[in-house]
């Protein structure tokens, strides 16, 4: 994901200066990705050397710049939203590098692995649909939908690893090499 | 909390087939406990719950509910016990359908001789199908027809709660209202054992999820309760400051 096209969205509405840029981001991730207020700057620098932004007025109040969405920011925001999401999968964890060595290490004995993998997901599941019915007590629709996204997403984790410890598709008939 | 349920090395053989067979299954569920069994299907998860209810027999081992051993019933102290001491709910509601839903509902109370009409509105009421008394299940929404079958099973005040896949048939609103649903009984103090195949079902009110695979239980996960702070739940991924 990018700042930079966060922070393009976020100047469509109305010209900001860092720190609103950097709160408002925040606030808008519900605190799931937090950024320094250092990114922000460099992040405003870049987008004006590339004429994205530019200054709105003068320097205000203790040196601060607005920055307003400049026609070709506009049309770089319109065609980022416009592109699907596509190039490869992306497998952050490290179960996927456990999972391949333990073949090897433990002799293909995979269960031990896999039940404590399963029980981290099922709390994450847990949390999961806590932070969600939370998000929609505070009627913060926009979260719960993020929020759900991981809940699926955790859900297939669990499938695959069932998948994995069952007999018929898994550990019960893996072979070491 | 006190012990509610104890199944001990309960195994469960079908003839024909191993779908659905137990293993060698032992665990306990405690007073007030809100437990989800969870596995594929086939993996006998639906038996357990079978088991617990007294609605099948095991082939060995033994099934004890609120001390009482299911095995040492006869058929007529099973089905006393499964109507004084059990609140069945099963994917498919099961509700008689030239009856209206007030008298389905009063179905449990009847066989047990006591008169329930103030307690049935109360509940009805409370579960939100207040409206529907009156009706036949064919005129109501699976998710009604589930709550007439929530109210049913409550009716006698049962000690334990049990139920299979009980969103299975209904579309995602109406089997969130359903949990939603689960998780005030259980709240408001009563024991539920929730089968389902869904993860995301299970660990939403359920503190307990026991994973069973082919006829034995695989995992018994206790699940912490505490309200983390977002940033620890997910994290968004960026890339650096762009170039």
């Amino acid at each position: 994901m990018s700042l930079k096209f966060g922070v393009l969205g976020l100047l469509k509405g109305e010209p900001l200066h860092g720190y609103e840029v950097k709160n408002r981001f925040e606030a808008m991730l519900g605190g799931t990705w937090e950024v320094n207020i250092g990114q922000i700057y460099t992040t405003l620098q870049r987008l004006e050397r590339d004429g994205l932004v530019r200054p709105a007025g003068a320097r205000g109040d203790r040196g601060k710049q607005l920055y307003e969405l400049s026609p070709d920011g506009q049309k770089a925001l319109d065609h980022w939203l416009g592109e699907p999401d596509s190039g490869p999968q992306q497998l952050h964890e490290d179960i996927y590098v456990k999972l391949l060595l333990a073949a090897r290490v433990a002799n293909g004995d995979l269960h031990a692995l896999l039940g404590r993998q399963k029980r981290a997901y099922l709390q994450r599941l847990r949390d999961l649909n806590r932070l969600e019915e939370r998000a929609r007590r505070d009627g913060r629709i926009d979260l719960a939908r993020l929020v759900r996204g991981a809940l699926l997403h955790t859900e297939a984790d669990i499938k695959w690893i069932d998948e994995l410890s069952s007999e018929r598709f898994g550990v019960g008939e893996a072979r070491p090499e | 909390m006190s012990e509610l349920v104890r199944l001990t090395d309960v195994s469960k053989v079908y003839q024909g087939g191993l779908a659905g067979a137990l293993d060698g299954v032992s665990v306990t569920v405690e007073k007030g406990e809100f437990a989800a069994i969870m596995g594929p299907s086939g993996s006998g998860k639906s038996t357990m719950l079978n088991l617990v209810a007294g609605l099948d027999r095991p082939t060995s081992g033994t099934v004890t509910v609120g001390g009482t051993d299911l095995g040492s019933l006869g058929e007529a102290g099973l089905a006393k016990f499964r109507r004084d001491h059990v609140g069945f709910v099963f994917q498919f509601f099961y509700l008689l359908p030239n009856l209206t839903a007030l008298e389905n509902i009063l179905i449990p109370a009847q066989l047990r001789g006591t008169d329930a009409k103030g307690r049935a509105r109360e509940l009805m009421h409370r579960l939100g199908i207040g409206e529907v008394a009156e009706k036949y299940p064919a005129r109501l929404s699976g998710g009604q027809q589930q709550r007439v079958a929530v109210a049913r099973a409550l009716i006698n005040a049962p000690t334990l709660f049990l139920a299979d896949e009980p969103t299975g048939a209904l579309d995602t609103r109406a089997g969130e209202q359903v949990m939603e649903l689960l998780g005030q009984l259980h709240r408001d103090g009563q024991t539920i054992v929730l089968v389902t195949h869904d993860a995301k079902l299970a660990t939403r009110h359920a503190a307990r999820v026991i994973s069973v695979l082919d006829g034995r239980i695989v995992d018994d996960a206790r699940l912490e309760s505490t309200d983390l702070a977002a940033s620890d739940v997910i994290r968004v991924r960026g890339e650096e400051a762009s170039r």
